[in-house]
């Protein structure tokens, strides 16, 4: 019985390592195959591998710019989150704030806020502001949209801190500003790197404003980029697969190197209340 | 203290000089840049590149940067709405489809090119492209290319049969039994045309609807004036999937998808635009020398085949910066050498009708002649600056009825009463 | 109140100070603002722009295509939020009983959920590819026409979605059932449960809060989501894939109908609201009982 069940076990993680792996490796190999050869299958191998594709995604194509876009968005989005999210969490967590509740409501409403429901009135808002096709506009969207989750996270770390490394600070008689820097902060640091990351990958990923507020590759992130690639009459699978795979590139890296940090920032999302 | 204030007084003077500097060199002409978006061009070589850099040397100090637009109409339109409603769009020139033009002039988002053009300028063009690009009496693009809707077919198979280019879609359908039951070849299809929920599937309905002896629009503005033929031309089109004449992804099929499987040798009959003919004629092409075209056929008791025109025009922006030097570059995209050089190395149609009548271009494309009186035959989508609203309305009707989710009298009611509510507030 | 309290009160003022402005300008504010945009017929294109009271919420009352779209969205919603839950309990259960590869298994799982929806709309865009699709090159004859098949098409963004979301589902329970104590399933053993009876009887209970959790955040997620099928579908064919939020931003910025679309925006932001508030009663009730 319970090999039996081992075995199903099995067959279920290869069923999950397969479904998983081939569509990245069939997009991966889509985009080293030839023009030619993308809609004559079978065979499914190419004959041979080909960087035309890349070569059109890098010199003809708005990608580089707009990885450059993404990039700068989603860095300025995460650091300005966590600027206003630090000291909205601690207080939510530690301080008497008069309208807490009312506050903690507003706050876990926004987390489920659709972003349907405010795209048209931005809409009008950064057209009058002037502040369409430009980073601010589309930086300031997004920190918006992020920080209610960025506090909820943060209020929970800011929790686990021992009230006893505050209590010390405040003993020797350092202000806020010091408390913050060198107590909280440091302590905060694990969590807040998860977080961060959080926030980096929503701003990366985030479409529907960023489709509506930018223009042109002045502040085109990279799905607005890859979602209007262009093709003549017929869609280029070839370049669409490069430009994917370079899309890709920021959360590969994410995924692999900082997974712990992920992972930890996506539990704590649900666990903490 | 004193080392303090000299590196100060240092530093002012270097600011000074930079800022001075400055002055002078902006003085001298920094380069002009006049930006062109369009969508890139189908065909053996793109002449775009060429004709963009033979404008910046007649203009000296001028760069022209071509920016390439989404490949959907519908994207592209989607683009320019969500930017021209800006203020400052960050193009000067740029590809409109005809059916746009209106609309845009209506917003005010292109630059009235009346008082700029000579009487006459727009006299070697096609009638209805000069019409497409005229709103309100006055004059908002400069039409570039045409397009008309044409019926392809295998010449060889049809004369195998000894059959003629049909008049009637009866006798189109009924030349494909016969065919199709000659040849026993499993992988030909009928009738391939464009039913894919988007503005091609628009353009397909209304030349069914042309062909039933109806339209969507009357000229007093009624919605559908006479929705039971309506309904028969959608349930016509249906019946050509549902009996397989045309294949089951016609529902998915857009000019190049259609385009393919006829150029593959896999159907009997294409209706498509004419950038297709080149393409047939290429040196790889599986029907190369075997692909003529006719007229649309009409419907037996109905009205004689039209085809919808359509095409691209040129507009100015109304905010562009420079726009003397932008309203210079669409004249000159629209020159007759620059509408002949684009003929030659791409698949397009110039608007100008003496080209159709070009040596060289009838050398490289003998057929132009007739395609210029299938042209002149064509008849446009109704000009009215809410098409796209119209448009958008109405595709997921069609395409509900294609695919056979809803009965055709439901989709032609259903969207009667959508687009009578929203043209109410624009009408 | 002392001086502490009231400094202190003072420092947590100051605290949430840009909180309370960056949310109140660009969530509240607009979240008024659409309000009454939908109150409006709002059309720049044409300088349409007047006040039309419940206009528009009286004809979505009684548009097909509203209520055609009213139930994609829930069928999708459903459907999808199923399956991930479903899938991902299996995928962590799964993946807990590896003893080596799980860090593989991890990093797949997480790389689907990390990478922008538009990258995997594509990437599944060209998997149900009618001709060259590696599915259908699978099926080889009984190819089927995936994203243009009418009764097929929202099957097929449904799994497309549950592919890029399961992952999140599956992080959560597994590390959930890391935190599970081992002396948990000793004594279960002890007692004498066989695997499926440790199964149902302990393992499923224990994720019971977690799955609330995570039902909770992919069903509000499922509501809003926008991405995939825009990109995969574009809500065709026939509307088939069209949900309450396609609708919106087609009649927002296709045909920029500001006052209609607005209108739809309202009725999709009302959902997700009923939504959240029904789930948080059943969280809290369940934490009341626990």
């Amino acid at each position: 019985m319970r090999t039996r069940l081992r075995a199903l076990a099995d067959i279920a993680v290869i069923l999950a390592l397969v479904a998983y792996a081939i569509p990245f490796f069939w997009q991966l190999l889509t985009s080293f195959k030839p023009e030619a050869e993308l809609l004559r299958v079978p065979p499914l191998l190419p004959s041979r591998l080909t960087l035309s594709h890349y070569k059109v995604v890098i010199t003809q194509s708005l990608m580089p710019q707009a990885l450059g876009n993404s990039l700068g968005i989603a860095t300025l989005t995460t650091l300005l989150s966590l600027a206003a999210g630090v000291p909205a969490a601690y207080a939510v967590a530690r301080l008497p704030l008069p309208g807490k509740r009312f506050l903690l409501l507003a706050i876990v409403a926004s987390t489920a806020f659709p972003q349907i429901a405010t795209v048209s009135p931005l809409y009008l808002l950064m057209r009058a502001l002037e502040l369409r096709d430009t980073w601010t506009g589309l930086v300031l969207v997004h920190a918006s949209f992020a920080l209610p989750l960025t506090i909820w996270l943060l209020a929970g770390f800011v929790r686990e801190i021992p009230i006893e490394a505050e209590e010390a600070a405040s003993v020797d008689g350092a202000g806020i500003i010091s408390l913050f820097r060198w107590v909280i902060v440091p302590l905060l640091a694990p969590g807040l790197a998860s977080t961060a990351l959080l926030t980096f990958l929503f701003s990366w990923n985030e479409f529907l404003f960023a489709y509506t507020f930018t223009v042109s590759e002045a502040s085109r992130t990279i799905p607005v980029a890859l979602a209007l690639f262009p093709g003549v009459f017929e869609v280029p699978w070839g370049d669409i697969a490069a430009a994917s795979m370079l899309a890709s590139l920021p959360p590969v890296v994410i995924v692999i190197a900082l997974q712990r940090f992920l992972v930890r920032g996506l539990v704590a999302g649900a666990v903490k209340e | 203290m004193v080392a303090l204030r000299r590196a100060a007084h240092r530093s002012l003077w270097l600011l000074g000089l930079l800022a001075f500097g400055g002055c002078v060199a902006g003085q001298e002409t920094a380069p002009v840049t006049l930006v062109f978006k369009y969508a890139r061009i189908l065909g053996n070589a793109d002449p775009l590149p060429a004709l963009l850099r033979q404008f910046e040397a007649a203009h000296p100090g001028v760069r022209v940067r071509g920016e390439a637009l989404p490949w959907a109409s519908d994207d592209q339109h989607q683009f320019y709405i969500i930017n021209l409603e800006g203020r400052s769009p960050g193009f000067d020139v740029m590809m409109l489809d005809c059916i746009w033009v209106p609309e845009f002039a209506r917003a005010g988002w292109l630059l009235d090119l009346t008082p700029s053009l000579k009487p006459d300028e727009l006299a070697p063009h096609f009638p209805s492209a000069v019409a497409e690009a005229t709103y309100g009496g006055r004059v908002w693009a400069l039409p570039w290319t045409f397009n008309v809707g044409l019926l392809y077919y295998r010449a060889d198979l049809l004369a195998k049969y000894g059959l003629r280019p049909p008049e009637t879609y009866e006798t189109l359908v009924e030349q494909v039994r016969r065919i199709r039951a000659g040849e026993r070849d499993p992988t030909l299809d009928g009738y391939v045309w464009q039913g894919k929920q988007y503005e091609g599937l628009v353009v397909n309905v209304l030349e069914a609807f042309w062909a039933n002896g109806t339209r969507v629009l009357a000229e007093d503005g009624t919605i559908f004036p006479e929705p039971a033929r309506a309904a028969d031309a959608l349930r016509f089109l249906r019946g050509l999937i549902e009996s397989g004449v045309s294949p089951a992804w016609t529902t998915a099929a857009d000019e190049e998808l259609s385009r393919r499987a006829f150029g593959d040798g896999h159907a009997i009959f294409l209706r498509n635009w004419p950038y297709a003919m080149d393409l047939f004629e290429g040196q790889d092409s599986a029907v190369r020398g075997k692909v003529a075209f006719a007229p649309l056929p009409g419907r037996a008791r109905g009205e004689q085949g039209v085809g919808s025109t359509g095409g691209a025009h040129l507009g100015v922006s109304r905010r562009s910066r420079h726009p003397d030097l932008a309203l210079a570059l669409a004249r000159h995209l629209t020159s007759e050498a620059a509408q002949r050089a684009i003929t030659l190395g791409a698949a397009l149609s110039p608007t100008r009708q003496s080209l159709y009548r070009d040596p060289e271009v009838t050398r490289d494309h003998p057929a132009m002649p007739r395609l210029q009186a299938l042209a002149l035959a064509g008849r446009p989508r109704p000009i009215v600056p809410y098409y796209l609203l119209l448009s958008a309305t109405v595709q997921p009707e069609f395409s509900a009825a294609l695919v056979g989710i809803k009965p055709p009298e439901r989709a032609i009611a259903e969207a009667g009463t959508r687009l009578g509510y929203f043209l109410e507030a624009v009408r | 109140m002392t001086g502490r309290e009231a400094a202190d009160r003072r420092r947590a003022l100051v605290c949430v100070a840009p909180t309370v402005l960056a949310l109140g300008a660009l969530t509240v504010y607009p979240g008024v603002w659409v309000l009454w945009l939908s109150l409006q017929r709002r059309i720049p294109i044409f300088d349409v722009s007047r006040f039309a009271g419940f206009e528009n919420y009286a004809f979505l009352a009684v548009d097909s295509r509203f209520w055609s779209a009213a139930r994609t969205t829930a069928v999708f919603t459903l459907g999808s939020v199923a399956l991930e839950v479903v899938l991902g309990v299996a995928a962590a259960l799964a993946i807990q009983t590896q003893r080596r590869g799980r860090r593989l298994a991890l990093s797949l799982l997480l790389l689907a959920w990390a990478m922008p929806a538009v990258v995997a709309a594509k990437l599944f865009e060209w998997l149900y590819h009618p001709s060259a699709g590696l599915i259908n090159v699978a099926l080889g004859r009984h190819a089927i026409n995936w994203l243009g098949d009418p009764l097929v098409a929202l099957p097929a963004v449904i799994f497309a979605d549950v592919w890029r979301t399961m992952p999140f589902v599956a992080i959560l329970c597994y590390a959930r059932l890391l935190a599970i104590p081992a002396d948990v399933y000793e004594a279960a053993q002890v007692d004498g449960a066989g695997r499926l009876g440790t199964l149902t009887r302990i393992t499923l209970p224990l994720l019971g809060r977690i799955l609330l959790l995570a039902t909770l955040f992919r069903t509000l997620d499922a509501l809003r989501a926008f991405d995939i099928m825009f990109v995969l579908t574009g809500g065709g064919p026939a509307g088939t894939t069209e949900t309450l939020t396609v609708y919106a931003y087609r009649a927002l910025f296709q045909t920029l109908q500001l006052g209609f679309g607005s209108a739809v925006s309202v009725v999709v932001f009302l959902l997700v609201m009923a939504v959240a508030w029904a789930y948080l009663r059943l969280l809290r009730a369940g934490a009341v009982t626990a």
